[in-house]
């Protein structure tokens, strides 16, 4: 049963395997940073890799990247095994990559870091990317802010047009408006063709902009999923504030789970959909309403086990 | 790969990989750009030092000259076997002793260590490393790049120091022989580059770039020690031939024309040996 899901989910891509990873693993001693990771991004996707902060995202990432190896398993990318390191090397001219904490020359100006990129790789696509993203080109590195140092890695991952981008909590840092300005933008190119890898600890950003998901916990992969049958199991979470004490039974619905009533405060997750939340509302006296997203932890205490993770899909 | 040709996306790659080939090339060479470009500064400091050192000594010599007996009374004869001091009442003996004996054999050599500590442990330490690796450039092309960048620093101290020394010895009116000026210069750069590739492995090994550096810098010094004690006991004389330092002469060279390309040629020898050894191990380890 599982494994035919798996099938029925991959077959589609396999023509066009960008990234393939088949039981990459990852150890420090008794640590397992990645334990047997297998997934395959295919051609023209935006990926998401989700997890919370230590489970194991920027890991994968040095390990397709070949800035560590591999303690077993493999993995390919653009068609260059990891472990050939001049296979991996040449196809590198063809990848973008955005790393979580960015190691830019502090003494350089800006434009004199996209001229050392541009010089081992192109830069094409300087002058487009940045009307959308400007960090102050003529001062130097050690005078940006983390938005601004943000901004001057997506440029340099961009500028020589990639056909895969590897991006590691792209958005962090960014202002809410320059953050919908990178979501738009990694849709322009998924839809020019371009094959976009995006690790985040962020589900709503993942759930924005992801076409397919990958939720890694603890090293290891317990989810791989389309984004929408993620945001059906994940639910919302509610907290409603009712003008008086309410009793349990009266309030709480089949779709409800995981209930707290204090006095009369009533918080719980949401499985159902949205409008038949708000009508089914109606009918009580509410003071207060506020609907988020659930964090992380939550869902994969609700769907996917509390214990260790259950392997990929 | 897939069982379906796809042509289309694969026309594509190799139409991309071609238009990156002139980009590749381009790679070969931005990294030494930038080393060399942060060399600059420290090495135009170090020849300013060296310049005020230079004035001072030779300012001093006319009147050291007439005290040189004197002076090598007061000081017990170890001093001078330990430096490898000779001749004080020439301007080739004082300047040998007093500029090249300590500050370029131990001061410049520590440089070298020092610049050579921080090559790749501070890029790992600043994650500088992982972007550099994502560009489509090998970890031996990296190395020697950055291996390569110490040009910059050689023909800057080399000419700098040696053109002040020169320049020196005419204002005085106690000229020196350009030739033998010249080779104690060209001969120190074999040094030099075994302190820098100590500095080189160091780097390698250790990933913080503190630790590196202090001992890049300890280990450069303690070899010129351990060479220099060595010296005063003929019985322990052997030891000393661990310290680079035993294969470079300036004494020798300056005051008495003696130019050790054997020793030179050893140096060089250990020079690639580290290097090839700091190589093979970054190409082996993770960062």
């Amino acid at each position: 049963m599982c494994a035919q899901t798996e099938t029925l989910d991959t077959e589609p891509d396999h023509d066009a395997t960008t990234i393939s990873l088949d039981g990459l693993t990852k150890r420090y001693g008794d640590v397992t940073a990645n334990d047997a990771v297998s997934f395959d991004v295919g051609a023209g996707e935006i990926f998401g890799y989700l997890g919370p902060n230590g489970a194991g995202k920027t890991t994968t990432i040095r390990l397709l990247l070949g800035l560590i190896k591999p303690t077993s398993g493999s993995a390919a990318v653009l068609g260059a095994d990891i472990r050939d390191r001049r296979a991996l090397t040449a196809v590198k001219a063809n990848i973008g990559y955005l790393p979580d904490s960015l190691g830019f020359e502090e003494r350089q100006t800006g434009r004199q870091v996209l001229d050392y990129f541009a010089r081992m790789r192109g830069d094409e696509r300087r002058e487009e990317l940045l009307e959308l993203f400007h960090p102050p080109l003529d001062k130097r590195v050690e005078t940006y802010s983390h938005g601004n140092k943000r901004m001057l890695g997506i440029v340099q991952a961009f500028m020589h047009d990639p056909d895969l981008a590897i991006l590691d909590e792209p958005t962090s840092g960014l202002d809410p408006l320059k953050q919908d300005r990178m979501h738009a933008f990694l849709e322009e190119e998924r839809d020019a063709g371009k094959t976009i890898f995006f690790s985040s600890h962020v589900l709503s950003e993942v759930q924005r902009v992801c076409d397919r998901v990958g939720i890694i916990r603890n090293g290891g992969l317990v989810a791989l999923e389309d984004v929408d049958d993620l945001l059906k199991r994940s639910g919302k979470r509610v907290r409603v504030q009712l003008a008086e004490p309410v009793d349990e039974s009266a309030f709480v619905t089949s779709e409800m789970i995981d209930v707290e009533i204090i006095d009369a405060t009533v918080r719980f997750t949401y499985t159902g959909k949205p409008a038949e939340l708000l009508e089914y509302l109606v009918q009580f006296a509410v003071e207060d309403v506020d609907i988020s997203d659930p964090q992380l932890d939550d869902i994969f205490k609700h769907y996917y086990g509390d214990d260790s993770p259950s392997g990929a899909g | 790969m897939g069982s379906k040709p796809e042509s289309d996306s694969s026309d594509a790659r190799q139409a991309a990989k071609s238009d990156t080939r002139s980009a590749i090339d381009g790679a070969a060479m931005a990294i030494l750009r930038i080393e060399s470009g942060k060399r600059v500064r420290s090495s135009v400091v170090l020849v300013v030092v060296f310049a005020l050192l230079a004035a001072m000594y030779f300012a001093m010599f006319p009147s050291i000259q007439e005290e040189a007996e004197l002076l090598e009374d007061a000081f017990p004869a170890v001093f001078f076997d330990m430096f490898g001091i000779e001749a004080l009442h020439t301007i080739e003996g004082f300047i040998a002793a007093e500029i090249y004996s300590f500050f370029w054999i131990v001061l410049v050599g520590i440089y070298f260590a020092y610049v050579g500590a921080g090559m790749i442990a501070k890029d790992v330490d600043e994650r500088k490393m992982d972007l550099t690796l994502s560009n489509p450039v090998s970890r031996e092309s990296v190395v020697l790049q950055k291996i390569a960048a110490l040009w910059l620093p050689l023909v800057v101290l080399n000419v700098g120091v040696g053109g002040i020394v020169l320049l020196g010895g005419i204002i005085i009116g106690e000229p020196l022989d350009p030739v033998a000026v010249t080779m104690v210069h060209l001969l120190s750069i074999p040094y030099l580059l075994v302190c820098g590739a100590i500095g080189l492995l160091i780097s390698v090994v250790i990933d913080h770039v503190r630790t590196a550096r202090a001992t890049a810098l300890t280990v450069v010094f303690v070899l010129w020690l351990v060479e220099g004690v060595s010296r005063l006991d003929e019985d322990y004389e052997w030891i000393g031939a661990v310290g680079p330092s035993r294969y470079y002469d300036e004494t020798a060279i300056l005051v008495r024309e003696e130019y050790a390309f054997a020793d030179a040629g050893i140096l060089l020898a250990v020079f690639l040996v580290l290097l090839v050894l700091a190589v093979l191990l970054f190409t082996r380890r993770d960062i």
